[in-house]
């Protein structure tokens, strides 16, 4: 049954391989067409990104919900039907107001460093074949969204837009292994560099070996020139470990990110920033503590009675 | 002859390419997932000659190389799959041992998926991209063949019926 006789398997073998690496040079040489080509297939594929994110949506958190299914599995058919609709009813619900708390949030950041921001859905969570770390947008160069415009969230800087499509755009996130931001620390004007390493937590490595770098301390975009492709002072992470290797040549410490990378749900894209730098208004606050309400008790001496 | 069987498993992998894109990457998978078109077209491979393997590789590989989430070049993909789906079609194709054993096609494509993205991460070092952290690309590597040895076994029974389905109609006609 095997033919391999003829030599004409190997002959197409041969011709596959030759026009992929034809490809691969083309592309490395930075040819034109083949951004063409890839832009012209997402341009194709965005609506069904965005039909297949408005249906999976509910179903986003499916490994937790397995849990929930199971203890309804005993109620009665009839019940567990009307459960099952108001289930998705409120999933629905819970999707929309994180996207509304993830917005609000956002503008909030935006508003007190002047941002002028487009707001965007994520679209899509990446490749699970590749091994950078990006997401898709629903908004592209039809929103005014260029290449290199800094990406936030509520919590913090997101990442950075890589590619831009008519109307979708690949955000590259900050914790991709070949991202790298200028940071400061805030309250302190020491400057490092921070780069992704694959996961929640990056590698600050700091410029100035004589800066003390402590445990809690809050690491701030330091911002390029014209605002790209980093807004300065957007809060980005905080140092979680310091290492103090002896014999390094810059100190350097891990830092964890702020924004939840795996459940993004809202982002923003600064258009255009303001060109006062909001310096450190933008640090997280630490949260307030509720006052306990103390009681206070007004005793009158009353004049003891005299016999 | 070839042609018509070629074109219909394209369309097959074009369809599939649309889901992955539109469906799978909406979710976040713990283990970094896994990839249908690189399921898909590896039994695919497996259960063809080698001459179909190579082809369906090269469409698939173009297919991925076009996902807005690659990293490397166009063609890197295009290389590793045709490759791979040559070699996996070679091993299993008039192995009657591996042809007629689903278990044995199951474990050759989860180790050809976890091979195929090693490659890829080669190349890609070649080439020069960032790979970050070995615990990360450690944890998508196995994750990912993990996840393959998981959901090619769901996946087997439909695709055989398919690729059964167009090439076998090929005798009738």
């Amino acid at each position: 049954m095997r033919y391999g006789g003829d030599g004409r398997p190997r002959l197409l073998l041969i011709i596959l391989i030759v026009t992929s690496l034809f490809l691969i040079t083309l592309d490395l040489r930075g040819v034109k067409v083949m951004d063409g080509i890839r832009s012209a297939t997402q341009g194709v594929i965005s609506p069904f990104q965005r039909v297949g994110n408005s249906a999976a949506s509910p179903f986003r958190n499916f490994f937790s919900d397995i849990t929930h299914l199971g203890r309804t599995r005993n109620e009665i058919a009839a019940l567990k039907e009307d459960n099952a609709r108001l289930r998705a009813n409120l999933l629905n619900r819970t999707s929309a107001d994180a996207q509304l708390e993830d917005l609000k949030s956002v503008l909030d950041l935006a508003g007190t460093a002047q941002y002028k921001v487009v707001a965007a859905r994520v679209i899509s969570q990446g490749a699970s074949t590749s091994f950078t770390q990006s997401v898709t947008i629903d908004a592209g160069s039809s929103s005014g969204i260029k290449k290199n415009m800094t990406v936030i969230c509520g919590e913090g800087l997101v990442g950075v837009v890589k590619n831009v499509f008519a109307s979708s755009a690949l955000v590259m996130l900050a914790t991709d292994p070949s991202f790298k931001v200028g940071v400061r620390l805030a309250g302190s004007e020491q400057i490092g560099i921070l780069s992704g390493q694959g996961s929640q937590q990056a590698q600050l490595q700091l410029l100035d070996n004589q800066t003390q770098v402590k445990v809690g301390d809050i690491l701030l975009s330091r911002g390029s020139i014209h605002n790209r492709p980093f807004v300065p002072g957007v809060p980005v992470g905080i140092v979680s470990a310091v290492d103090n290797g002896a014999g390094s040549i810059a100190q350097t410490a891990s830092v964890t990110l702020y924004p939840s990378y795996s459940n993004l749900g809202v982002v923003s894209v600064v258009v255009s920033a303001s060109e006062i730098n909001p310096r450190d208004a933008l640090v997280p606050r630490a949260p307030i503590a509720t006052p306990i309400p103390t009681v206070t008790i007004f005793v009158t001496p009353t004049p003891s009675p005299s016999n | 002859m070839l042609l018509r069987q070629f074109s219909l498993s394209a369309l097959l992998v074009l369809l599939i390419f649309v889901i992955q894109e539109s469906v799978i990457s909406q979710f976040r998978l713990p283990g970094g997932g896994f990839s249908l078109l690189l399921i898909f077209s590896l039994t695919w491979a497996s259960l063809s000659t080698p001459t179909v393997g190579a082809l369906i590789g090269f469409i698939a590989g173009l297919m991925m190389d076009l996902s807005q989430s690659a990293d490397g070049p166009l063609g890197q993909w295009t290389l590793i799959l045709i490759i791979a789906g040559y070699v996996l079609a070679f091993l299993a194709y008039g192995d009657d041992s591996v042809r007629g054993n689903p278990i044995s096609i199951v474990i050759l494509v989860s180790l050809a998926v976890g091979a195929s993205l090693a490659l890829y991460l080669i190349s890609g070092l070649l080439l020069g991209l960032k790979i970050g952290s070995i615990s990360g690309v450690a944890v998508t590597l196995i994750g990912n063949s993990l996840w393959t040895l998981a959901i090619t076994p769901l996946l087997l029974p439909a695709i055989s019926y398919v690729h059964n389905f167009i090439f076998d109609s090929k005798a009738r006609l």
